[in-house]
């Protein structure tokens, strides 16, 4: 490996709330393949708006290429200094002809006025000449493209662009066995050609054969950068998933009976073969990359997205569940990513909140509430998961966020389900918050609630979930006992 | 016949020779130089505000004050023509000066303070149409200066009919034509116009690519403002007076035949071309009602028609593409443990 092209040191991002990125730095050389490495919110993709301009770091970050340090970024600087990034949708647009997807980009970069067709003709010609690709119609729309050959005109359009440094975002994570090989193929000859490349991956395999270098993030952090070689796969997972443990690890449970059982669960593109059981009062989280298909159980468990084949049952009983309405009517209820913190009308008052979803139950004839009705289950529900202040009429946006997110909990209890699933808890939340969810989630396990938790955080399962089911690429790879065991368990099935 | 393929406005050609033909069996009259003639000054206002509806459609916006926009300019011209100025280069860029002035404004309340576009311009609309209320209480603005109205009786290649009536190309065609041209060429030579398909395509991708899409969008609407104020003199030279009440519902009109014209109100397809082809489908088939004897109602329920069936056609077809969408690439063969 010759000189460095790019050196990043001390970048930092924060979003209140969380810290996204803190301190990081390493260097990429020429004509190198970098492999990007870390766990669903490490920081990858933090870093990646931060390269391409989108996002601008802390202050105190540096980005030099070169040895020329460029300063504050946007995504136009970015460009023009040669930092070309392929994000997983490719950025491109389906409305426009292959031509002017491979071509405009680098009309914008030079500032030009105006469009010459003659010349976009050469210089996308010349772009898919260098990267071999024959059978691509400058003239076709690009909406009617495979997607592989998107990524191949999306590639032409970082070279028109005349890219230094190509970052690609998960690059394989659609295409085929065969399309992944040329795609191989086109990074090793871009490599020859002095181009260097960040490739993130969640594919070890894929990142092992490509890559030269690899840089490790996790929870924002950099924890180092190693030789392809010089590291073997357990050891990455080890330097992948090593995140504190900094919850309170509730005790495990002893199975009892059954109470939801998924069989055979398939669907077209999204999952195959899904089964697992959910006992009474136990905690069973779902985890595994994102992507691997964890939600779209979980929503065809609830009935929002229906299974193509497979049976569910409920107290050993078999259900049709065709849509939530039904879900709910059989005690399912399910709580989508991010309701708990948004889940609430902040200027109405926690009883408001609290009825909102027996609002049938607590009208009259007339279709008119019964307050003395409202009053009562309100006071029961502020009572029973112990909601502060316990005045029913306060806006619910005086409440802490602990607070408020008992009240969506309250809220969809009061449907009385025997099966509650929640889909990323405590996503983006603080950890003083996260502990209140996973106290509360205990609870209401202790009271006979079967609880599902799709979470994409390794500790917040281990602390919460009696046991496991692990998901990668729409298969259940493994379901574990979660007493004694260990992140790395976990991640080196899902990955 | 690989080359008829490529234009993609084709189906609509062969609907518009259709209708036509249709319309020329019941009535006759309908297939005659002088009808068409009639039908260019007749859809000529209409024709400009759909180049600058395009825009807009183009953006994924759409502007629903463009007739309060042309009532107010067309009352400002009137004004100047009578106690200002009778010269019309001097009314011209009064006109186009006015509208993009409101151009910007709603262009400005959509990217600055991100008001979602049909809000922007209702808002925008009912304030144009509280003033223009204001000053003209409702009234007819008469007694347009003579020079103007001379200007506005121009044809183009007269011909002295049998019956001793004159027909022509009307002179208004000198602020149509640049426009469909200057518009053409916006869209398809310059790198801002493939900036206005290109953020209406996919307005995430444009930003990454480092269009300036703010500005973009702020040009659309300044542009629609400058066809606008041309609009405005054109109508008014073909009106000889100003009624405030002309253009009630007009914008619906506008919309539909830009939509009829294949743009998506989703943003990024639509052309110049398919535009004119709209207009003229949209003037045939109310020609055609008027010919036929229908009820001056059902033209409003065309319309309605015409755009809520476009814009489902637009729904439909990317539901069933978000529907194709892959969301989880299942493994094959992986393996199990319990």
């Amino acid at each position: 490996m010759s000189a460095s092209l790019l050196e990043i040191s001390n970048i930092s991002k924060f979003f209140p709330g969380v810290k996204a990125l803190q301190n990081v730095g390493f260097s990429v050389d020429k004509g190198e393949i970098h492999a990007l490495i870390g766990e669903n919110g490490a920081g990858k993709s933090t870093l990646i708006k931060i390269l391409s301009g989108v996002y601008q770091p802390e202050e105190g970050g540096k980005i030099t290429m070169e040895g020329e340090d460029l300063g504050v970024l946007d995504p136009l600087i970015s460009l023009n200094k040669g930092i070309v990034v392929i994000y997983q949708d490719f950025s491109l647009f389906p409305n426009l002809s292959v031509l002017e997807n491979i071509t405009l980009g680098s009309y914008v970069e030079q500032n030009r006025k105006l469009v010459n067709y003659k010349e976009m003709r050469k210089i996308a010609n010349e772009m898919l000449r260098q990267l071999a690709i024959d059978n691509i119609d400058l003239d076709e729309s690009l909406g009617d493209l495979s997607v592989a050959r998107q990524q191949l005109v999306a590639i032409a359009r970082a070279l028109a662009n005349d890219a230094k440094l190509l970052i690609l975002d998960e690059p394989t994570s659609s295409l085929s066995s065969s399309e992944v090989e040329k795609l191989f193929e086109i990074m090793h000859s871009l490599k020859e050609r002095g181009i260097s490349m960040i490739f993130i991956s969640h594919k070890l395999d894929e990142v092992y054969r490509i890559s030269d270098r690899l840089s490790i993030l996790r929870d924002g952090r950099y924890i180092g950068t190693y030789k392809a070689d010089e590291l073997n796969e357990q050891e990455l997972i080890a330097k992948m998933v090593g995140r504190e443990i900094i919850y309170t690890i509730y005790p495990k449970r002893k199975l009892t009976e059954p109470l939801l059982e998924v069989k055979k669960f398939s669907k077209q593109g999204n999952y195959k073969d899904i089964n697992f059981t959910l006992h009474k009062g136990e905690v069973l989280g779902i985890t595994g990359l994102v992507g691997a298909g964890r939600t779209e159980v979980v929503k065809s468990v609830f009935g929002l997205n229906p299974q193509d084949e497979g049976v569910l049952l409920l107290d050993g009983q078999e259900v049709a569940i065709k849509n939530p309405s039904e879900a709910m009517r059989n005690g399912i209820a399910f709580i989508p990513e991010n309701r708990l913190t948004e889940g609430l009308v902040l200027r109405k008052s926690t009883q408001e909140n609290l009825t909102l979803t027996l609002l049938e139950e607590l009208s009259g004839r007339l279709g008119l509430l019964n307050p003395k009705k409202s009053d009562k289950v309100a006071a029961s529900w502020i009572e029973k998961l112990d909601i502060r202040p316990s005045n029913p009429h306060l806006f619910t946006a005086k409440l802490s966020g602990g607070n408020q997110q008992r009240v969506v909990i309250a809220k969809w209890l009061a449907t009385n389900p025997k099966i509650l699933i929640v889909d990323e808890p405590t996503n983006g939340i603080d950890v003083g918050a996260k502990a209140e969810i996973h106290r509360l989630l205990r609870q209401l396990a202790e009271t006979g609630l079967g609880i599902i938790v799709v979470s994409s955080e390794l500790p917040e399962i281990l602390a919460v979930c009696d046991r496991v089911v692990v998901m990668k690429r729409g298969r259940v790879t493994a379901q574990l006992f979660c007493e004694g065991l260990s992140q790395e368990d976990i991640m080196s099935r899902a990955i | 016949m690989k080359k008829l393929k490529m234009i993609k406005e084709l189906p609509l050609i062969i609907i518009l020779v259709l209708i036509s033909i249709v319309i020329t069996i019941i009535n006759p009259s309908f297939l005659t130089v002088e009808n068409f003639l009639d039908l260019l000054k007749s859809n000529l206002v209409l024709t400009m505000m759909a180049m600058g509806m395009l825009l807009v459609i183009l953006t994924g916006g759409i502007d629903v004050s463009v007739a309060s926009m042309i009532t107010a300019v067309t009352v400002i011209i009137g004004n100047s023509l009578i106690h200002f100025s009778q010269n019309i280069l001097v009314t011209v860029l009064l006109a186009t000066l006015c509208g993009v002035i409101l151009g910007l404004i709603n262009g400005l309340l959509i990217t600055g303070l991100k008001i979602p576009p049909i809000v922007a311009t209702l808002g925008t609309m009912s304030m144009i149409l509280g003033i223009v209320l204001y000053v003209t209480n409702g009234n007819w603005i008469t007694g347009i200066p003579q020079n103007f109205i001379d200007f506005g009786r121009i044809m183009i290649l007269p011909k002295t009919l049998a019956d001793g009536r004159v027909i022509g190309i009307p002179i208004q065609i000198i602020f149509l034509l640049p426009i469909i041209i200057l518009t053409w060429f916006v869209l398809k030579h310059t790198v801002i116009g493939r900036g206005i398909y290109a953020l209406g395509g996919n307005l995430e991708s444009a930003d990454r690519m480092g269009f300036k899409t703010n500005r973009i969008i702020v040009f659309v609407y300044a542009f629609e403002g400058f066809i606008i104020g041309l609009s405005a003199v054109a109508h008014t030279s073909i009106m000889r007076q100003v009624d405030p009440n002309a253009f009630l519902g007009f914008e619906m009109q506008v919309i539909a035949a830009v939509v009829l014209g294949g743009a998506s109100v989703l943003g990024g397809y639509g052309s110049v071309l398919g535009t004119i082809i709209g207009v003229a489908l949209f003037s045939v088939i109310n020609n055609g009602m008027i010919l036929m004897r229908i009820p001056t109602f059902w033209q409003k329920i065309v319309v309605g028609l015409i755009i809520i069936s476009s814009i489902s056609a637009d729904m439909i077809q990317k539901q069933r593409e978000e529907h194709l969408k892959v969301r989880v690439d299942v493994d094959e063969v992986a393996s199990y443990e319990a």
